[in-house]
């Protein structure tokens, strides 16, 4: 279950949605692959859970997913988190599908706020949960005004704030969810994934769909797509690094680390992908 | 022996109109200076402009007088796409030699034309200029719209524009809301200049400032009409701005040009007694 | 220790839901019954039905009792309920056929029609009552059929006012002949410019309070692009729902809910406008509500007239469904490290390149 062909192929009904509204769902994914980057309006269905809760990843996965399917299903990095585990049960619940915190084991994976640090492949489908798709909202607030700057690529006022930025503070403060142009044309927001994983996304061998189900959009970025992100030719994109920085269960400083602070004073640091953090450990152990 | 091929205009307006409700033979015979009014007594309809033509040379000013309800605003919009005039053409000549008639173009293909090709001075400044960020974020706006994708070569364009224009460098990275009316004025210049159109728009672009603020902006505005060789054209009501940027000139009262020609002859011997009120104002 | 606590994990939160449970078995007093609800608290209830966008008394009074009360976590549940539910057929309701409980008309004294009050506390004095509740026992029974012959000594579907308006030629038409289907935004995402059935509907299943607070800081607040309308109907009543029988193609009545009709009178004075004559604006939700209605009728013709001048449709359509927004304040409330880890990240670098 993988290909665009297999999209199209058949009925399914399910414990969240009925068989219409998967069949939507699929037409708005097969549109969102057709036009990379283009965000395409949907009639996001209530979800049984709440919106900004991972309603729009929910409905792109049960769209797709079938007792067949092995699902991973991540929050910050973690298969143990609450949003995680809540969804996953209902993945599960709702399609027979099976679990698994293994990427290589998986043919979906459904994440908040991270890109699993172990590559996917080819056949693979990753499905990222977007509170708020509109890269754009930061500098424009009118919703008609815009559909026209995606419309006519009008991306203008989006390099006067990255420019802005500069002057004011040496260097682009974006953070998270930073702002990409897909494919050569529409920009993107990248979820709030972290900096750390957007070089991933470029020409990545996979399919990866975006849902924003309280926003009622989905969009996509199909394998091998560019995915550039917006800076200046003379201003390098820069990923998070923390000097020093290491996880301090695998040791690993080429990982997308979070900390935690001590009481006593400081700060630990550990690797948000918890399963690729154990399975470095391991990797380690048998050295 | 010197070869004369006949150049077309950078800006030619020929045939212009623009009515608020239907129109008709009477309606236009009813309306205009003979009638002293630009509205239709039976219909109600508004002619804002009627059978306006002119051309613009590239280096060339031309202005625009009359006093509000004119018609010089419809004029300037239906020139800058704002409105779909009812009838006639505009065309301009772009840098690359291609013409665009923009009396036919779409919203998208007009934002882009003033983008690379039409800039516009407003009166308001924060009407050209959004006053949140600095004075090279807006230049910025400009040069991003049209490719621009190298930091530094934005912020040397956008220095040598305001160098030019006479914004003190320390001010470039200052949010242009800080600005006195003046500066912002200059700065509004800066950026409308910055991807070397071939047609400027100044529309009352010293009305609000001081005296003698405005003569410093005026003589700015010269100075750069003469240096950039575009085709500008100049709205005003008042006779003293038209003198001093402009070389032709035609005069609007209630929608119709009642006089043209050149400027300082205009300003000499003023034909129509609607134009020699405005110079006797402006001699006041 | 910080980090693992962090963590869910599904032990976690099987033992917080447990709780939950457990909160709920240390009850001392029986469950209420829908009926109790349904009887006590049709306030309530209808207001369930209305932003859930679903008639029906018994799953709202189930929603509102696994929700603990909470009527938006009570729309949320029959609201995900009906996506799994199957479109078998597009139901169809005349709104010239609501058999009024209630019926008032402000903009005139004496309007075709009648004034009926029904039943409304409206004119009664908030005195708290802190007597203790009552059993069927213990009340006065009126004769329910008494009550009905209450509301059959005025007309059960008088002439609207609206009617009268229009033979006077003192409305804007615009009526159009050509009857387009009503956008169902259930099924296809609004954003504006949305046609006005997409409108009312989103407006139908708003939050109340939300879109009370669009209404009131509208006519009073910073925004300030209303104008206050005059009621001219206000009605509660019974509505046949009906559906074309999917053998015989005939439309049969599937059931009658309750509902809340509004029509608004606004007087139009812009400058483009017809100042001879006024304009209206509808409301309409399940249930009754009349506080939804009435804003909701207000922000209508307070839409059209504003024409895209300003934004008050995108914060009709984007901004006061009652799932949206405070799903999205919740969220705040999941795991957020990895994304302030980059935020405090972006804070040091400025100060080392500082």
């Amino acid at each position: 279950m993988s290909t665009v062909r297999d999209l199209v192929a058949t009925r399914r009904d399910n414990a969240v949605m009925d068989a219409g509204a998967v069949r939507a769902i699929r037409r708005a994914i097969l549109t969102a692959i057709a036009v990379p980057g283009y965000q395409v309006p949907f009639g996001s269905r209530e979800m049984p859970v709440a919106r900004g809760w991972g309603s729009g990843g929910l409905q792109v996965t049960m769209a797709l997913v079938g007792s067949a399917d092995v699902v991973k299903v991540i929050d910050q990095g973690d298969d143990e988190g609450v949003n995680a585990v809540n969804l996953r049960r209902l993945i599960l619940r709702a399609s027979g599908a099976t679990e698994t915190d293994d990427v290589s084991e998986s043919t979906i994976v459904q994440t908040r706020h991270r890109i699993p640090e172990a590559g996917m492949v080819d056949g693979q489908i990753l499905v990222l949960q977007v509170p708020e798709p509109e890269p754009l909202r930061g500098v424009e607030r009118d919703t008609r005004e815009l559909e026209r700057m995606h419309a006519e690529a009008d991306y203008a006022k989006m390099w006067v704030s990255l420019y802005e930025d500069r002057v004011r503070n040496g260097m682009i403060t974006r953070t998270t969810g930073y702002p990409c142009v897909v494919a050569g044309r529409y920009v993107i927001s990248t979820t709030p994934i972290p900096r750390w994983d957007v070089p991933a996304l470029h020409r990545a061998p996979y399919l990866a769909l975006f849902g924003a189900g309280r926003a009622k959009r989905i969009y996509a970025i199909p394998p091998d797509t560019t995915v550039e992100p917006m800076t200046f030719e003379d201003v390098p994109f820069e990923v998070e690094f923390t000097p020093g920085a290491r996880c301090r269960h695998c040791g690993s400083d080429d990982s997308y680390l979070v900390s935690t602070p001590r009481e006593e004073g400081g700060e630990t640091w550990a690797c948000s992908d918890t399963s690729w953090c154990r399975a470095r450990r391991h990797q380690r152990g048998a050295q | 022996m010197t070869n004369i091929t006949p150049v077309a205009p950078t800006l030619a307006v020929v045939g212009l109109g623009h009515a608020y409700g239907g129109i008709d033979d009477t309606t236009i015979a009813e309306t205009g200076p003979a009638a002293g009014t630009s509205k239709h007594a039976r219909t109600g309809t508004v002619v804002a402009a009627w059978d306006v033509s002119f051309d613009v040379a590239g280096g060339e000013a031309l202005g625009v007088i009359g006093e509000s309800g004119s018609g010089k605003s419809t004029v300037m919009k239906s020139i800058a796409g704002d409105i779909m005039p009812t009838t006639g053409r505009v065309t301009l000549q772009r840098g690359d030699g291609t013409t665009a008639v923009i009396t036919e173009m779409s919203p998208a293909e007009i934002r882009a034309l003033r983008v690379n090709d039409l800039s516009i001075v407003h009166q308001n400044p924060a009407d050209g200029l959004d006053l949140r960020i600095t004075a090279g974020g807006n230049i910025a706006d400009r040069l991003t719209a049209a490719g621009w994708r190298n930091f530094a070569a934005i912020r040397e364009r956008a220095a040598e524009l305001l160098t030019r224009t006479e914004v003190p460098l320390d001010r470039m990275d200052d949010p242009v809301g800080s600005f006195s009316g003046g500066m912002r004025q200059r700065v509004q210049l800066a950026k409308a200049l910055a991807n070397t159109p071939s047609v400027v728009l100044l529309d009352e672009p010293t009305t609000g400032l001081d005296a003698s603020i405005a003569a410093g902006v005026l003589d700015l505005i010269r100075g750069l009409l003469d240096e950039f060789g575009l085709a500008a054209v100049v709205v005003s009501h008042d006779f003293s701005v038209i003198e001093m940027l402009t070389q032709r000139c035609v005069v609007m009262q209630h929608g119709r040009v009642v006089e043209h020609g050149l400027t300082d002859q205009l300003l000499e011997d003023p034909a129509h007694p609607y134009s020699q009120r405005l110079v006797g104002a402006a001699r006041a | 220790m910080g980090y693992a606590a962090a963590r869910g994990g599904l032990a976690a939160i099987r033992a917080a839901e447990s709780l939950v449970q457990q909160l709920r078995e240390q009850a001392t007093t029986t469950t209420p019954a829908d009926i109790q609800l349904i009887e006590h608290f049709g306030a309530l209830v209808d207001r369930v039905m209305g932003e859930g966008g679903v008639w029906g008394p018994e799953m709202a009074a189930a929603a509102l009792r696994q929700g603990g009360g909470d009527p938006i976590e009570a729309a949320h549940l029959i609201r995900s309920k009906r996506s799994t539910l199957a479109v078998i057929a597009v139901a169809r309701a005349d709104a010239d056929e609501i058999q009024v409980l209630r019926r008032i008309v402000p903009a005139y004294r004496t309007p075709p029609g009648a004034q009926i009050l029904g039943a409304t506390s409206d004119y009664a004095g908030r005195i708290l009552d802190m007597s203790p509740p009552s059993t069927p026992a213990d009340r006065h029974v009126t004769n329910p059929a008494q009550q009905t012959a209450v509301v059959e000594n005025g007309d059960r579907t008088p002439q609207r006012l609206l009617s009268v308006l229009r033979d006077l030629d003192l409305v804007v038409d615009r009526r159009r002949d050509d009857d387009p289907e009503p956008f169902d935004i259930t099924q296809v995402a609004a954003r504006p410019p949305a046609p006005r059935s997409a409108r009312l509907s989103a407006m139908a299943r708003a939050e109340t309070g939300a879109l009370v607070n669009v209404w009131y800081r509208n006519i009073l607040g910073p925004d300030g692009y209303l104008h206050e309308i005059t009621l001219g109907e206000v009605r509660h009543g019974h509505i046949p729902v009906r559906i074309d029988h999917p053998h015989t193609g005939r439309p049969i009545t599937v059931c009658r809910v309750r509902v809340t009709e509004v029509e608004a009178i606004e007087d139009l004075d812009g400058i483009d406008e017809d100042r001879t004559r006024v304009d209206v604006g509808y409301g309409f939700c399940l249930g009754h509500n009349e506080k939804k209605a009435i804003a909701m009728a207000n922000l209508d013709i307070a839409c059209h007239r504003d024409n895209g001048r300003t934004q008050l449709e995108q914060s009709l359509l984007l901004t006061t469904d009652g799932l949206e927004s405070t799903g999205f304040l919740e969220h705040l409330k999941l795991p957020h490290y990895v994304t302030f880890r980059s935020i405090i990240e972006r804070k040091m670098a400025a100060r080392r390149r500082a």
